[in-house]
């Protein structure tokens, strides 16, 4: 069983205008111990999505319907104290985006860790002390930096302090939110080298979210491309990457230049990503795809198995997708 | 490193701006057009008492030696003698101080407390009658005429409902005993620190919240709640900690205010302190009494803002340990 | 140049349209032009001038109270009667009468006397020696009874009072009294004022008032006592009788009585009612208006100009200059600001025009740092590197570049300067140290609290000029929050 099941999961923000339908009917599994990469442009609601899960809703977010199964447990159905004591942080914890801002600059840094731990465990304060010293060396801080202020650390070494409070108490799952794109390439490759390590190590399970796929090819195990709110391409990253069958997955995959192929143009893909407060009918890209047709425009695609390893795409026109054919090249 | 230099600093301006305002009263009483004589000596003094007085004060050398012994008579602590009582205006000074403090220390501490309270307290409930209250409460601090205000308590609860004193710190003449006395002067102030109170809290709690609201907004407390921890601790360790600097910055940049207002409140009261000495002496052209009590609210103005620049460099670590990179 | 130079470029229209929309902004506007209505139009609003005095008793209360508050049901308003010629009745006339001349303009009333031919002589015994023969009983004297009814039906009054100048063109051997007596409704008299001479007596003024000590003596009262009470303490029709009397000589006797009046302070007065000299409290508050708005608006203006002016200047050149005088502006910040108005305002004198300047000499440092800032920011950009770098000088950058930009800024801070200065000077004006004769809010409250409000509970004197000041700032308050949320959107309130 995978630990973490996400069933027909929707969550809207209700807005003066009407509801943004931010994540709108989403399914995907994590496996034990494997990443799962979630990619799509800005604003297609993956980072509504990690939020939705963690439930960290701003006021006029709500879950309109959806399960998410957490070892089998339904995390939604939990009322907000019990989620907060047994699962935030503790079973599910997240790296956010943009970690310079994510840490008090008037707290220590290892209190901050401390902090995490004691919220969940009943442990005297040196024990957590002591674990925390234990994080910081695991991902690559002088233990001795402990008392220090965030506002003394790095970028990078901000990053992989917030990494080490995420795993402060052993969750089984880590959700990442765009944890490398504030850094600069080399930082970059450090930081997700280190997660890497992390990963294997303590057999944790994660949800990778990011525009940039690359940084997905190089960590996860499977991938979901998310498009206004909906995934429309599902599997394993070499099946996903090998072969994109969505359109939209396709556009994406090979829109990054791959710099041992040939040179070829770079082709964007035309058009804008849709309003989520009245997504057009039917399948959601059918108004940038150029193999659009009537059905398309009536009916929202189902994900369908395609192929083996459970690669699954949403998509009314998959039969007219041959295999190795880009259908955005001229 | 940081800290020390740049509590050296702060003195330094601090010593500056004494400077500055030792040469302004010096300028301003002993060099004006006419005869400086009768600024600084009654003229009403024999001729004798005169001259001798002049000798003292050097008022027939050259500015520079004026300036000079003016200087070190303000640190010997002699600031003249006053028209009105011919006593020494650092007595008088002396005799008031201890009740201006009394007055601005209840004042300051019960405005803040309440304000800052009130100002946490409706930052986590927007949008509910407290929240509005606290907008009006501000409001109301900013733009109405606070001695306005002191003056229709003073006729609403010392005349029309004579529940409270009308003036002075204590009633002449005093209760028997310590505990009588100690309550009857409680009674006369509070009148005078909760009129303050009343005026003043309204600001504390709009910039105490608006400044729990901006914090609350900000990243780290996202994060805060995402690990887990309960509100409260959310409330008051993250957010309330990083809001201590301004709301502080605050508390103390009042001071100086507070200090200007309580020559109103002690004039509308009848209080015996420094402030009223102030206004009486300017009234009655007592010279020296004027300066000296100038000088003296100056002096504590001063002290205030030094007191607020340690403060602010205790409390945000920024300053503390000092700007720094990666190590 | 275009107005392509301002980067946060918003034009006057587009600026209109958005403020248009805030109801806090159109508050504010209508009450400051309500105040600034009030200000022009202030002699119409109200009958009289600040400068009148003696319009009603000390402290009187709002006219209106009569309506409303019990305790003042039937208090007395002023009663100003002129008593000319054809005001006094002739009720008695023995020997004389009343004649109607003028002199100069006025209408005098003359009680005229005919002559009276004595019937003997005195005559003369032998040798020099007078005999004196029986005197024949004293003549009778020529009687002129002027009377006025005055009808009253209020409570007793405080006070009341009679003037009126007079003189006598007599024969030299002739006796006049004169008398003013009040006769009350159920007929007692009071016999309040007498005067004899004999023969001619030149112009006198009498001044009857019930205060005066020889009154209460003349009715036996000591000083204590309060005759107004007394002679008008029922309700109903009094008579006013001005009486001569003359034992004429051989000339036709004449009184003269010119600019009389008889007068009853009321204990209400007007909309707001009166203060410690009898002067209209709301004239007073009206014309405040046109004090407080010129030095809130002056004083703001002046600030904000020298700031920005300072600022600008501070920002863009940089160096020992900024340095020199961020110094300045942090040592004047540090100074306690109404300590030292109080003290330069006794010194240097209490004229508007002095507040004005001191308010804005201690006020201009905050808008002075935050137009620094700006500057320096500003500095950096390709607008102003551009400009340098076409060769234009400092003084034209500065004005021509940096001034626009920096203006929304500006103009948001001086809206909200206002409300200070307008405070600022109400201070100092209660503590007594603006121009005396003029009448402010905030001299207004002086005077409430130095003359007696509180004694008397006087609150419609306290209340009115507290209002006006809070009205007045709120009102700037708004619309320097809106101008604030439009131009500066940094700014809004993140909600």
């Amino acid at each position: 069983m995978a630990i973490l099941e996400v069933r027909d999961l929707k969550m809207y923000y209700k807005t003066l205008r009407g509801h943004v339908k931010a994540v709108d009917s989403v399914s995907f599994d994590i496996e034990r111990g494997k990443a799962l990469g979630i990619a799509g442009e800005s604003g297609c609601g993956k980072t509504s999505m990690a939020v939705t899960v963690l439930r960290l809703l701003p006021s006029n977010g709500k879950i309109h319907g959806g399960s998410v199964k957490l070892d089998g447990i339904d995390i939604v159905k939990l009322d907000d104290e019990e989620f907060r004591k047994s699962v935030r942080w503790k079973k599910i914890s997240m790296v956010f985006q943009g970690a310079m801002n994510a840490l008090n600059p008037v707290h220590r840094v290892g209190d901050q860790i401390v902090e995490a731990i004691l919220a969940h465990e009943d442990v005297p304060h040196q024990e957590a002390a002591t674990r925390a010293e234990e994080l910081l060396d695991m991902v690559g801080i002088n233990p001795k930096r402990y008392k220090e202020y965030p506002h003394e650390f790095s970028g990078g070494m901000k990053q992989r302090v917030v990494i080490a409070m995420a795993l402060a108490c052993n969750p089984d799952v880590i959700i990442a939110d765009e944890p490398t794109t504030a850094l600069d390439v080399m930082v970059q490759s450090q930081v997700l080298k280190a997660m890497e390590d992390l990963r294997k190590r303590l057999d944790l399970s994660m949800m990778l979210i990011t525009h940039d796929l690359s940084v997905i090819a190089q960590t996860c195990d499977n991938i979901a491309i998310m498009y206004a709110g909906k995934i429309v391409e599902y599997g394993n990253v070499i099946d996903v990457f090998d072969n994109p069958t969505h359109p939209y997955g396709m556009g994406l995959v090979k829109s990054f230049p791959n710099i041992k192929a040939e040179r070829t143009r770079v082709r964007s893909l035309p058009g804008f990503p849709p309003n989520l407060l009245a997504p057009p009918k039917g399948c959601r890209f059918h108004p940038r795809c150029p193999l659009a047709g009537d059905i398309c425009m009536e009916e929202e695609p189902e994900l369908i198995e395609i192929g083996s390893n459970s690669h699954k795409v949403a998509c009314h026109k998959v039969d007219m997708l041959e295999r190795g054919v880009n259908i955005w090249e001229q | 490193m940081g800290f020390s230099r740049y509590l050296l600093r702060r003195l330094g301006y601090a010593v500056i701006v004494l400077f500055v305002i030792m040469t302004f009263n010096f300028a301003i009483f002993r060099l004006m057009p006419g005869d400086a004589t009768k600024m600084i000596i009654d003229p009403m003094f024999t001729p004798e008492a005169i001259a001798e007085l002049k000798r003292q004060f050097g008022l027939d050398d050259p500015p520079l030696v004026q300036y000079f012994k003016y200087v070190g008579n303000l640190f010997k602590f002699d600031l003249g003698l006053s028209f009105s009582t011919r006593r020494p205006v650092v007595n008088e000074l002396k005799e008031r101080l201890p009740n201006t403090a009394v007055l601005f220390l209840a004042s300051f501490t019960l405005t803040t407390i309440i304000g800052i309270s009130v100002g946490v307290y409706t930052a986590s409930k927007r949008g509910t009658f407290g929240d509005n209250f606290v907008t009006g409460a501000g409001l109301f601090a900013f733009a109405v005429p606070s001695f306005w205000i002191q003056l229709l308590l003073l006729m609403l609860f010392g005349y029309y409902i004579p529940i409270l004193p009308i003036h002075g710190t204590m009633s002449a003449p005093p209760p028997d005993g310590f505990l009588l006395q100690f309550l009857d002067r409680i009674h006369h102030l509070i009148l005078p620190a909760g009129s303050n109170v009343i005026v003043a809290f309204g600001s504390w709690a709009l910039y105490t919240r608006n400044t729990m609201l901006e914090a609350l907004g900000q990243d780290y407390i996202v994060t805060a709640r995402a690990k887990g921890l309960p509100e409260n601790t959310v409330l008051r360790h993250h957010a309330l900690r990083s809001v201590l600097p301004p709301i502080v910055t605050l508390i103390f940049g009042a001071l100086p205010g507070m200090v200007s207002g309580a020559v109103i409140t002690e004039t509308i009261f009848s209080w015996h302190g420094v402030g009223k000495y102030l206004m009486d002496a300017v009234m009655q052209q007592d010279y020296p009494a004027a300066q000296g009590a100038f000088y003296l609210i100056a002096l504590a103005v001063v002290i205030c803002n030094l007191a607020a620049d340690i403060v602010y460099g205790i409390v945000d670590p920024r300053i503390r340990v000092g700007e720094g990179g990666a190590k | 140049m275009s107005k392509s130079n301002t980067q946060t470029g918003i034009s006057a229209p587009t600026f209109w349209e958005q403020y248009r929309r805030k109801p806090l902004g159109m508050v504010g506007l209508s009450i400051v032009a309500v105040y600034v209505f009030v200000a022009i139009f202030a002699p119409f609003l109200t009958p009289y001038n600040p400068k009148q005095i003696l319009l009603a008793d000390r402290i009187a209360a709002p006219i209106w109270f009569r309506s409303v508050l019990p305790k003042y049901d039937d208090a007395p308003s002023t009663v100003r009667i002129t008593l000319g010629p054809d005001e006094w009745a002739v009720s008695e006339a023995t020997g004389g009468k009343l004649v109607a001349e003028e002199l100069e303009g006025t209408a005098v009333s003359v009680i005229e006397f005919e002559p009276v031919l004595k019937d003997e002589d005195v005559s003369e015994g032998e040798a020099g020696l007078l005999e004196i023969e029986e005197y024949p009983e004293e003549p009778e004297k020529s009687v002129v009874e002027l009377s006025h009814v005055v009808s009253y039906n209020c409570s007793p009054p405080k006070t009341f009072g009679l003037t009126f100048n007079y003189w006598v063109d007599a024969s030299s051997d002739s006796k006049t009294e004169l008398e003013f007596v009040i006769e009350t409704p159920e007929g007692k008299q009071y016999n309040l004022w007498g005067k004899s001479c004999s023969g001619t007596l030149g112009s006198q003024p009498a001044r009857i008032d019930s205060r005066d000590l020889t009154l209460k003596q003349r009715l036996g009262l000591t000083i204590f006592d309060d005759p107004a009470p007394r002679v008008f303490s029922s309700k109903g029709d009094y008579r006013l009788l001005l009486t001569a009397r003359s034992i004429p000589g051989e000339e036709p006797t004449r009184v003269y009585i010119s600019n009389a009046e008889f007068y009853i302070p009321g204990n209400v007065h007007g909309l707001l009612g009166a203060d410690h000299m009898g002067a209209d409290l709301w004239t007073q508050l009206i014309y405040g208006t046109r004090i407080s708005l010129s030095i809130g608006l002056s004083a703001a203006g002046i600030s904000v100009a020298v700031g920005t002016a300072v600022g600008i200047i501070c920002g863009y050149l940089g160096g020992v200059v900024d340095e020199f005088m961020m110094r300045v502006v942090d040592v004047l910040m540090a100074i306690p600001t109404l300590p030292i108005l109080i003290i330069l305002g006794a010194i240097l004198g209490k004229s508007v025009w002095n507040i004005v300047l001191l308010i804005s000499a201690f006020a201009w440092m905050g808008t002075a740092r935050l137009v620094r800032s700006q500057t320096l920011s500003l500095r950096e950009r390709v607008f102003v590197e551009s400009a340098k770098a076409s060769g234009a000088s400092d003084a034209y950058v500065m004005l021509i570049h940096i001034l626009p930009n920096v203006l929304p800024l500006v103009f948001a801070g001086m809206v909200l300067r206002i409300p200070a200065a307008i405070l600022t000077e109400a201070s100092l004006s209660f503590l007594g140290l603006g121009d005396p004769r003029v009448a402010t809010w905030g001299r207004m409250l002086h005077n409430a609290r130095g003359f007696g409000a509180f004694t008397t509970l006087a609150w419609w004197w306290l209340v009115p000029p507290g209002l006006a000041i809070t009205f007045l700032s709120l009102a700037f308050v708004f619309i320097g929050n809106t101008v604030n949320e439009i131009l500066n959107p940094r700014y809004r309130e993140r909600s």
